[in-house]
């Protein structure tokens, strides 16, 4: 689903992001990307989408070089990939429903499908009888869930969360984490980048190590026996 | 509600909520668009006159006083003959006294005895089917048995022509200065949607929006500011000409003074302009805007 082949990132030609990045994600998987600030996480995100390029090396998504992806190719890459951003990305003069309809008018869905379609996913991650709020009249933690019911919203085979739970209480952490679940047991592909080691540990679900822009452990079952290392904050 | 309604209504929400500055935008497309309309219609009046200048004006052919009644006549015919003639008309002596009469209305005394010895030569007025074929038929006149001088007004048709030639270039040349202007005016308008639109436009980006998607309702806006612009221009401009043109002369109502067209011939050539020129003004000033923002 995702292949990094000889991936490198220089931002400015100086500052080493990313070096020889060799991975692959299956179609299914949930994945979680840990790392220091700075390692490289972020941008390795960045590159999925096509919010940066690659100073070289391949990367697939769905069997296709992103690469060759001209700028009107790029919309259609994005869909396929829902991306829940850190600081939520959402738009303050629009209220809950109009929040995640957005996504969905974006690909041109019917006013039918959309109104089904954002009753299921505040559903999902429960926040139904919210929709008419604005995001300053919520919660943090609402107002990620409902970043995060946007992404879930148009269905797209990839979901990948740059520090999804960042400012939450552990409570509220583990409520989105909870949905991310559930979605990936439907078949969809998840990919969280995260400082939550508590939760990492609990999951035992594959964990990629950043340091310095490389991969320094690959681990398919992650689990409490990291818990001491000091590396990732 | 279809996505092309969605996009529509935030095109016009847009509108609405810049209310302010859409309508001092729209204030100034007015005014551009009404001196362009001025322009044109003074440039149409211009050539409605020069047109009529070019179908009266003839030459005068003078016959000599010694030709007989048969001579003329024969002259006349061969006159007819030449290429480009459209009209031969005689004037005899005594009506070219009645003109000189006529010419001299308040200083009769210049005239007095001369009815006894008509000094005033017959001649003939001949009519061009074309302009450009006054000169080879001032030639071949010329040319004519009992013809003793050609009486041709040169000047006065090549001046009409160089006015016209003129306000042509003239008419161009402001049109391309105003529609400059209004597509920047718009533009920078537009410019300020999409800027308080940012963040909207930046996240639509990420989530998938095609650049049409986020382009359409600014192209909305653009083109309802331009379209409602020409509509009010339109309006305005017929009002302030019907009124005019009843207190002014009519193309064509005396040779030699300025005359209007009635709007009728003018109205339609009008509202094309105005509406394919907001329709421009509105969709290129909205697309140059909003394209530096669709790079991401
Ligand atoms: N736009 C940019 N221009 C220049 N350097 C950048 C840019 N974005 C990131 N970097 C640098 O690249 C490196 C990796 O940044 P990245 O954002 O990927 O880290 P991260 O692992 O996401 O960190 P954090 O956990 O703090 O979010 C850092 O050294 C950062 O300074
Ligand atoms: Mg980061």
């Amino acid at each position: 689903m995702i292949e990094f082949i000889n991936v490198k990132k220089e931002y400015n030609h100086d500052v080493l992001a990313l070096n020889n990045i060799n991975l692959k994600i299956e179609k299914g998987d949930f994945t979680f990307l840990v790392g220091p600030s700075g390692s490289g996480k972020s941008t390795f995100l960045k590159l999925m989408i096509k919010e940066e390029e690659p100073t070289s090396g391949k990367i697939l998504i769905d069997g296709k070089d992103i690469g060759k992806f001209k700028n009107k190719d790029i919309p259609f890459l994005r869909r396929k990939i829902g991306f829940v951003f850190q600081d939520f990305r959402l738009l303050y003069d629009r209220d809950v429903f109009e929040n995640i309809s957005f996504a969905l008018r974006v690909i041109e869905c019917s006013e039918r499908e959309i109104q089904a379609q954002v009753k299921n996913v505040l559903q999902m991650v429960g926040l139904t009888g919210k929709e008419k709020y604005y995001p300053n009249q919520l919660s943090g933690g609402e107002q990620q869930r409902v970043a995060l019911a946007r992404a879930l919203a148009t269905k797209p085979p990839i979901i990948i969360a740059d520090e999804p739970t960042g400012n939450l209480d552990p409570t509220t952490a583990k409520g989105i984490f909870k949905t991310l679940l559930d979605i990936n047991s439907r078949g969809t592909t998840v990919l969280v980048v995260t400082h939550a080691m508590d939760i990492v540990n609990d999951l035992n679900k594959r964990v990629i190590y950043l340091d310095h822009g490389q991969v320094v452990k690959d681990e398919q079952k992650g689990g409490p026996k990291f818990d001491n290392e000091n590396v990732f904050i | 509600m279809t996505t092309k309604m969605y996009l529509f209504k935030e095109g016009y929400d847009n509108l609405r909520k810049h209310g302010s500055k859409t309508f001092s935008t729209m204030l100034i497309i007015c005014a551009t668009l009404l001196v362009l309309g001025i322009f044109l219609v003074l440039f149409q009046n211009v050539n409605a006159n020069v047109e009529t200048v070019r179908v009266e004006q003839g030459l005068q052919a003078f016959i000599d006083d010694t030709a007989t009644d048969d001579e003329i006549e024969y002259m006349q015919d061969e006159i007819k003959q030449i290429e480009g003639v459209k009209e031969v008309k005689y004037i005899d002596k005594d009506m070219a006294f009645e003109d000189a009469k006529q010419a001299f209305k308040d200083q009769e005394y210049f005239l007095e005895g001369l009815d006894k010895v008509n000094i005033f030569p017959a001649s003939f007025v001949v009519k061009f089917n074309n302009i450009n074929q006054s000169q080879t038929v001032k030639t071949a006149v010329e040319k004519i048995d009992g013809i003793y001088k050609v009486n041709y007004n040169e000047d006065r048709i090549q001046a009409v022509i160089s006015i016209s030639k003129i306000a042509n270039i003239f008419l161009l040349g402001i049109g391309a200065v105003l529609l400059i202007v209004s597509i920047f005016i718009i533009s920078n308008t537009i410019k300020l949607a999409v800027y308080s639109n940012k963040r909207e436009i930046f996240i639509m980006r990420y989530i998938g929006a095609t650049n049409r998607f986020i382009r359409t309702p600014f192209i909305v806006e653009g083109t309802i500011m331009g379209l409602v612009s020409a509509i009010i221009s339109f309006i305005l401009i017929s009002i302030a000409y019907v009124l005019i043109y009843a207190r002014v002369p009519q193309v064509g109502s005396s040779l030699g003074v300025f005359g209007f067209l009635p709007y009728t011939t003018l109205w339609y050539q009008i509202l094309i302009v105005y509406v394919v020129l907001g329709l421009f003004i509105g969709i290129f000033g909205s697309a140059i805007s909003i394209k530096k923002y669709l790079k991401v």
